[in-house]
């Protein structure tokens, strides 16, 4: 069963290879811009995960070269981003395919008698 | 970690990006380490965080940074067929001379050589073997 390569529509999950924090990190600007801090601190309560300043740049950068994400303007020190057209869509293909690969897995256990 | 270490430790890991990410990042990421160290993440925690991204950043390849090893390479390839070229084109006369009027040879006599000290000819073809034999001699 192919699950990971491409949704219903032909998309390519181009999500697949750039890393967890990435992925959590566009699941928070799903719902508004924010900065590397506010980013720090709502991935911590969104999913229990500490991410270390260099990742969130690293993946930052990343993102941003992928066209995900978009620098706003500074405000003070701090440079919101917000999530890009192509952004909301590359993170609906790869979160219909862990959906599958959740449901695929569930389905097993219960098969398994688990 | 006491106040005036902790920022000192994130300075340094900060010092380790590439300057045009210190230039584009660097005072959000000091503030935020602030932020972070403030919270309660220890210093040490937030300066490692900072010196892997460093690291990784260093390593990602980028094709403005392959473009510069590109001109690098072909600038050093470019220097250094100059320098055979202008080696060559020095030996060159100098060896046509060599040449063209070979140097008589004072020290060595013209004809088979003479019998090696402290050997002995054997009977039979002794100079020959001797001539064919001469390891290593000059002449």
């Amino acid at each position: 069963m192919d699950v990971t390569r491409r949704d219903g529509k032909g998309g390519q999950d181009v999500l697949r290879r750039v890393g967890e924090a990435s992925v959590l990190i566009l699941i928070s600007l799903a719902d508004g811009p924010k900065h590397g801090y506010a980013l720090i601190q709502d991935i911590k309560e969104l999913a229990g995960v500490e991410l270390g300043p260099g990742t969130l740049y690293g993946a930052l950068d990343r993102l941003e070269r992928l066209g995900l994400i978009d620098p706003l303007p500074a405000e003070d020190r701090r440079h919101p981003y917000r999530i890009t057209a192509p952004g909301a869509a590359a993170l609906r293909v790869h979160l219909d395919s862990l959906e599958r690969v959740s449901a695929a897995g569930r389905l097993r256990l219960r098969l398994g008698g688990i | 970690m006491d106040d005036h270490r902790a920022p000192r430790l994130v300075e340094t890991a900060l010092r380790c990006y590439p300057a045009r990410w210190r230039y584009r990042h660097g005072h959000e990421a000091a503030e935020l380490a602030a932020l972070l160290i403030r919270d309660g993440t220890p210093a040490g925690t937030v300066a490692l965080s900072y010196l892997a991204g460093a690291a990784r950043e260093w390593l990602t390849p980028r094709p403005e940074r392959r473009l510069t090893a590109l001109a690098c390479a072909l600038l050093v390839a470019a220097c250094s067929l100059g320098v055979s070229a202008g080696l060559l084109a020095s030996a060159g006369p100098a060896r046509a001379a060599s040449t063209s009027q070979p140097p008589p040879r004072a020290h060595c006599p013209t004809g088979p050589p003479g019998p090696v000290p402290g050997v002995t000819a054997a009977t039979g073809h002794p100079r020959e073997i001797i001539w064919e034999a001469g390891h290593g001699r000059p002449c």
